[in-house]
């Protein structure tokens, strides 16, 4: 055969396969508001960057009607390409395939393209769109699930793994994302669960729609899986493409340095965070006053808003900032906010992301409920991710720091290395209220106008130690300063910590309160 | 199943109410406050979740509020 009929040959085939699941069912995909697995990656990659690998792979299946059937790319496509330079490994189900099911050479495809990133040491997005295990695979399938959550793990603080959800994502299919550091999920199209609503009427006789069970927005308010939320499939891809300019490669590499840009002047640091201590503000504004060009990119913003977390960039570097947020539940500490702030504290050490913590909270939230919810284990670690971390830390305390709070929220006991507290922080073991009815029980109770005795206790305790001064005396923190000052000192600190050394004990790893 | 009660705006911990910002059948906008709600050190603001019309109001300025209690029901 001459070599232009082998070419032939070759983009014939090549067309066949690129048909995925063929018209009807590309229609039908189109109907749902959904791109097909192909149109996603072109719409998430620079222009011209993707190329595909194994287009030509081909199922073994023998049983159940299987032998003979033509599944193009046995329903996934994956390849490397790029978003703004940098390189990018992916691999997208193709749900017009077979509903996208998971079969052993689907599997093997994924496994294939983790391997590479993992091996080249570049970013892996993942785009689920699959009705689950390949039945008529049988363990094959599991098999390839177990494969795929090995090296989810194994890549895990390596490379930065996000996943997408486009579309059904059940049964074992759901661990392969909860393993990765960033889930993406759009309104309508994004549907995540262990058990689905057939099933959980057969067993419980409960019924619920998919979208009340595990839609988007279920994932993003009430459990925390997912962390970014978008109302569209483009709105999403903007998404990760703004996240991956925050984030490096790898472990091994910094984020990359963007041109250094001053805060927006609307964003006045002086008038953000009221004197009155009692005064709730949005604490985003003190991260924008803050962040250059005041752009901050949060994470997980309809999820547990007490605690605000996400990228921002000081001096053109990349930064994780962490802050209380007093417009929600007072800013407490809970189940929820502690664990999203420590799962981001570990991704911002990982990725050697300097981590900047803003502090104003009241403290742990008390009630029957958060005790057997388990606030121990969960505060826990927030204490176990600061401490753990050796990236630099920052800490302004811009207001109140009582007790528990003030020693997770990364203090100097934690191994920050800079702590500044504004001229209003309160730094003491308990708020001046309950302070003084311990301390001063015995003078209140015996006082002729127990009221007024309290009062004056209360101004007297306030007086003494509702200030950064007592911790400043001991070298708790390091500086007291006034807020128009704090990002100079922030840009000061980075730079002299550039060059920090943490040496730890060797350890296998440690064991973090899961 | 409702993913959040944005009809039914209860008290996240006890505390007092400071100030009730609405009066009943008052047409509200998303994130107008309701009611101050002083408890964890705070000065907590209700706010509406959505544009609506506030149907009920079980609260006044001094209350004393459990958790969980209903302070606003909205339309």
């Amino acid at each position: 055969m001459p070599l232009k009929s082998k070419i032939e040959e070759l983009k014939k085939r090549k067309e066949e396969v690129l048909q995925g699941g063929g018209e009807q069912a590309i229609a039908k995909q189109a109907a749902m508001g959904k791109l097909t697995a192909r149109e996603r990656i072109i719409a998430l990659l620079d222009e011209d960057s993707f190329h595909e690998y194994d287009l030509f792979v081909e199922h073994e299946a023998r049983d159940f009607g299987m032998d003979g059937k033509v599944l193009h790319g046995d329903g996934v496509v994956i390849g490397t390409g790029s978003i703004y330079g940098a390189p990018i490994a992916v691999f997208a189900q193709d749900f017009t395939v077979a509903g996208g099911s998971l079969g052993m050479m689907h599997a093997r495809k994924i496994t294939k393209i983790m391997d590479y990133a993992l091996r080249m040491r570049i970013p892996l997005v993942g785009i689920n769109d699959s009705g689950g295990a390949r039945i008529q695979e049988g363990v094959n399938s599991l098999a390839g699930y177990g494969e795929i959550f090995w090296r989810n793990t194994l890549s895990s603080g390596i490379i930065p793994q996000l996943s997408v959800i486009l579309g059904p994502c059940a049964g074992g299919a759901v661990y392969s994302p909860a393993l990765t550091d960033f889930v993406f999920v759009v309104d309508k199209i994004s549907k995540m669960f262990i058990t689905g609503p057939e099933v959980i009427k057969s067993v419980l006789g409960e019924e619920i729609s998919q979208d009340d069970l595990g839609g988007a927005r279920v994932h993003a308010e009430i459990t925390g899986n997912a962390h970014f939320y978008a109302e569209s499939e483009i709105e999403c891809f903007e998404q990760i493409k703004k996240l991956i300019t925050f984030i490096p490669w790898n472990n091994s590499r910094k984020a990359r340095r963007f041109e250094p840009k001053e805060p927006k002047p609307e964003f006045n640091i002086g008038k953000i965070v009221p004197n009155d201590p009692k005064q709730p503000y949005d604490v985003r504004d003190v991260i924008k006053a803050l962040a250059d060009d005041s752009d901050f990119f949060e994470i997980q913003e309809m999820w547990a808003g007490n605690i605000v977390i996400g990228f921002g960039r000081l001096n053109g570097e990349t930064i994780g900032f962490v802050a209380n947020q007093p417009l929600v539940m007072a800013g407490v500490l809970d189940v929820d906010s502690s664990d999203k702030a420590a799962r981001f504290i570990r991704y911002c050490d990982a990725f050697n992301i300097p981590l900047c913590t803003l502090v104003d909270l009241p403290g742990y939230l008390p009630g029957i409920d958060q005790e057997h919810a388990g606030v121990i284990r969960h505060g826990a670690k927030l204490l176990y991710a600061y401490s753990e971390a050796t990236v630099p830390k920052m800490t302004v305390i811009l207001r109140k720091a009582y007790g528990g709070g003030y020693i997770a929220m990364s203090s100097r006991h934690l191994r920050a290395d800079f702590v500044f507290a504004w001229p209003g922080a309160e730094i003491a073991v308990m708020g001046p209220e309950g302070a003084a009815n311990i301390i001063f029980r015995k003078e209140i109770t015996e006082a002729a106008n127990p009221e007024e005795m309290r009062r004056k206790k209360v101004e007297e305790y306030k007086e003494k130690f509702a200030n950064p001064y007592v911790a400043a005396a001991r070298g708790y923190i390091d500086t007291v300063i006034e807020p128009k000052e704090t990002r100079k000192l922030l840009l000061h600190a980075l730079e002299v910590s550039s060059t920090k050394v943490a040496d730890r004990p060797s350890k296998k790893h440690g064991i973090p309160p899961f | 199943m409702p993913l959040r009660d944005n009809k039914q705006l209860t008290a996240f911990i006890p505390g007092t109410i400071i100030d009730v910002k609405v009066k009943v059948g008052q047409q509200v906008k998303q994130g107008d406050i309701l009611v101050i709600l002083d408890a964890m050190k705070m000065h907590n603001r209700i706010i509406s979740p959505i544009n609506t019309t506030v149907k009920e109001i079980n609260v006044k300025p001094g209350d004393r509020v459990v958790k969980g209690f209903v302070m606003v029901t909205l339309d």
